[in-house]
């Protein structure tokens, strides 16, 4: 029954009456353990026989201590404490938490009651109880305490934990983790461990190759705030795995072949979403890495379908449709699916259309609850071959009828990162399979298609055009990128990463005089931007500029002071403008950082004979 | 449904609960955390909050500010007690709990549930507000924050306890002097 203030619906107040009937034979006989006259006429239910089974495999994972939920199911006596609650949420089907329908292509630890197990409990509550017989009781099932699979490789805990007010709305948090390898290496499992279970609503984890996250740190070691986030990336490395974590979530081991690479300087992001408690909560999480010595062989890629530009949806609209279609390129196996809106999210649902015309359900969650969100993986990866269109069709209730609506009255909601505005999100992991890999990386052709469909769609966005371009250049298309990224700065043009994208591309190109004008607009929007620098010193010296190609590379080195390809680079310059003594200086300089720095060991020879011949 | 087996026995509780709550209270009665019997409708001639909870119930627990801040408010109106109806709960659980989340109001132990039956409460946390005379006026949720145990609003719309202390304070009634809360059933309800 739920509890929606004095307006009790037909079905609720017969259950009322029900449960008042029950409550009226309970009170007038004897209160024992076995029930002589249960009032319906259903067969005798009993906890040890009946009800624990249910206990230990669905509920058991969050309802024991340690673990997220406030009390224990584990035992009779607990569930007897909380049997009323506990039919009214397994009715409403609130509990266990699985938010979608039951489908054909089924998920892997679907946690959701049979409709034979919820009448099971609703009439062992209805019958006062019953314990029934110690024979009957299973072994309660064994748990690992502690870390999971065992001790991890690697622990990072968090540097500064976050102070969790007493009151207010949802805060979502990111920690930052700098992972402390000097080498490449391949990780077959990651544990989440949140820090206090029973308040950290999910967890995921973000792959920063590039240190990106750390310039939105107050100080470093600080997290920062924020619902979702965005990584950039040089170079095309897609991310990989759904790394998350949900109440009663199990950590699970990659397949052989399929491990996460870690580099050094990697940091890991961890994004978690909050609740307050009523009370201040410390939340410091921990995250533990297991290692495998077997690189991996298979490659999968997070395939980022969305579609916010479509989110303008009116105050008071109650069924804003979103769509978006996309068809595959190349073959793939479908292994896990994560769609994501905010609090306006209403019908979700993804589908694949195959090229023989047939239609299958991806996913279909009627009634959205961000609270809940989760990464679905499949109990066996879907086949999705090329020429399948994947759908999304998503829906949202921006009215005052949507109780989650964090507007009051209603507004106007376009996309964005905050929890008042909504986004249109849909993550496939997949992973390309019958191709030649002679052929070269199948991911690209997939990361490019995507690129391609979202210039389709969103002509005017930066973003796209800047995304493939990016694409173009990581396969040496350099006429294809730049067509894109002249696209992008005509969009926008005081983007400094656009503008130095261009120039980059235009340097690669064998055009450094056309590279210049937009290197320095980059540097006008950004003076401390590394990159543009650097790719300005070497424009500036192919066009024979030396003394404006030192100028930026000595820029270059106040911001990256140990980087070996910048001192020999300001070397190559100081040495071409004349100033042999500085250069030699730079050209030791980048090879104790760098003994096998190829430029500054030439240039180095070279000088040492030029200087000795005077 | 099998009616026909306890019309009587239906009859006889539907009955009870219509009459109107009766001031005094059953055999064993509620307590203080020192153990001492105490009536809290008759400490004095003010309104009185009766604000029941649960320690294992998340929604109980995030409501302790918004009570706090209710009774803040409201103290010079009223008089606030936490009831904690749990036959488990010992003194120094209540206390601990008490400290955790901050709490300065007297708390009661209401094992016999003498305080639930005259309030007619079912959910943690509810409350129940008698007026002057000692009538209940209202009883039920604080406040429609919650829709469902597992969605909450950004903020509530409806303030169902500050409407009836204000009713209560000025004798007069209130609109719906019962409307259930969402959060976790008091244990063993008869």
């Amino acid at each position: 029954m739920l509890h929606l203030g004095s307006q009790l619906t037909l079905n609720q107040r017969a259950v009322f009456a029900l449960i008042l009937l029950a409550a009226v034979s309970g009170a007038l006989a004897p209160r024992s353990v076995a029930h002589p006259n249960p009032p319906s006429d259903a067969p005798q239910v009993t906890f040890n026989r009946d009800i624990a089974p249910i206990m230990f495999r669905s509920c058991a994972q969050c309802h024991r201590q340690g673990e997220a939920a406030p009390f224990s199911l584990l035992t009779y006596a607990n569930a007897k404490k909380h049997a009323r609650q506990i039919a009214d949420v397994t009715r409403s089907r609130a509990m266990p938490p699985w938010l979608p329908e039951p489908q054909v292509l089924k998920f892997a630890d679907e946690l959701r009651l049979s409709d034979t197990e919820i009448k099971l409990i609703a009439n062992w509550v209805e019958q006062g109880e019953v314990e029934g017989s110690p024979a009957d009781l299973p072994a309660e099932p064994k748990y690992v305490e502690g870390w999971r699979l065992g001790k991890p490789d690697l622990i990072l805990t968090a540097t500064k934990p976050l102070v969790l007010p007493p009151q207010g709305t949802d805060t979502y948090w990111n920690f930052i983790f700098p992972v402390p390898i000097n080498t490449t290496r391949w990780v077959k499992a990651i544990e989440i461990r949140p820090g206090d279970k029973r308040y950290v609503h999910h967890a995921n984890i973000l792959v920063d190759r590039a240190g990106a996250s750390r310039k939105r740190e107050a100080q470093p070691g600080a997290g920062f705030g924020g619902m979702e986030i965005r990584i950039e990336s040089q170079v095309f490395d897609p991310d990989s795995h759904l790394l998350f974590w949900k109440p009663g979530t199990v950590p699970s081991v990659e397949p052989d072949g399929m491990a996460l690479r870690l580099d050094k300087g990697t940091d890991l992001i961890l994004n978690t979403h909050l609740q307050p408690s009523g009370k201040p909560e410390i939340i410091q999480p921990s995250i533990g890495i297991y290692f495998t010595s077997h690189a991996a062989t298979k490659f999968p890629m997070l395939l980022q379908m969305e579609n916010d530009a479509k989110l303008d949806i009116p105050a008071g609209e109650k069924n804003f449709v979103v769509t978006d279609d996309f068809t595959l390129p190349i073959d793939v196996d479908l292994m896990a699916i994560y769609p994501h809106a905010h609090y306006l999210g209403k019908d979700i649902q993804a589908y694949a259309t195959l090229p023989d015309g047939t239609r299958q359900t991806l996913i279909h969650i009627p009634q959205w609850n961000l609270n809940w969100q989760a990464v679905y993986r499949y109990a066996e990866p879907v086949r999705l071959p090329k020429g399948t269109t994947v759908s999304l069709r998503y829906s949202y209730d921006n009215s005052d009828d949507n109780p989650l609506n964090p507007n009051h009255p209603p507004a106007r909601v376009v996309a964005g990162n905050r929890s008042s505005d909504e986004m249109c999100h849909l993550w496939l992991q997949v992973l390309p399979v019958n191709f030649d890999p002679a052929q070269g990386d199948p991911r690209m052709a997939l990361q490019e298609a995507l690129a391609r469909h979202n210039v389709e769609k969103n002509p005017g966005d930066f973003e796209a055009h800047y995304n493939l371009a990016a694409m173009l250049q990581s396969k040496n298309n350099l006429d294809g990128a730049i067509s894109e990224y002249t696209v992008a700065v005509k969009l926008r043009p005081e983007d400094a990463a656009g503008n130095n994208a261009l120039g980059a591309a235009l340097v690669a190109a064998g055009h450094p005089e056309q590279a210049v004008t937009y290197l320095q607009a980059a540097l006008k929007s950004r003076p401390d931007y590394f990159d543009a620098h650097y790719n300005l010193g070497i424009a500036l010296a192919s066009g024979e500029d030396f003394s404006g190609a030192a100028r930026q590379f000595e820029q270059a080195l106040k911001l990256q002071p140990q980087d070996a390809n910048v001192e020999a680079n300001l070397g190559a310059a100081l040495a071409e403008s004349g100033q042999l003594a500085a250069a030699k200086a730079h050209f030791e300089h980048a090879l104790q950082i760098d003994p096998n720095q190829a430029l500054a060991k030439e240039n180095l020879e070279a000088l040492k004979k030029e200087m000795e011949a005077h | 449904m099998p009616w026909g087996k306890f019309p009587l026995r239906l009859l006889v509780l539907v009955a009870a609960l219509c009459a109107p709550s009766s001031v005094a209270l059953s055999q064993e009665a509620a307590l203080d955390l020192e153990g001492h019997s105490v009536n809290p409708l008759k400490e004095s001639n003010k309104p009185v909050v009766l604000v029941f909870l649960r320690r294992d119930c998340p929604v109980s627990a995030r409501y302790a500010p918004v009570i706090q801040q209710i009774s803040k408010k409201y103290e010079n109106d009223a008089n606030f007690y936490l009831v904690y109806p749990d036959q488990a709960d010992t003194a120094q659980q209540i206390r601990s709990y008490l400290s955790a989340y901050g709490y300065s109001l007297p708390a009661l132990r209401d094992r016999a549930h003498s305080l639930v039956k005259l309030s007619r409460v079912q959910i943690t946390p509810e409350v129940a507000v008698f007026g002057r005379n000692h009538q209940l006026v209202y009883e039920g949720r604080i406040d429609n924050w919650y829709v469902d145990l597992s969605r909450a609003r950004s903020a509530p719309t409806t303030h169902e306890l500050e409407d009836a202390i204000r009713a209560a304070t000025a004798g007069k009634p209130v609109a719906h002097n019962e409307v259930r809360g969402v959060g976790c059933y008091i244990s063993d309800l008869n």
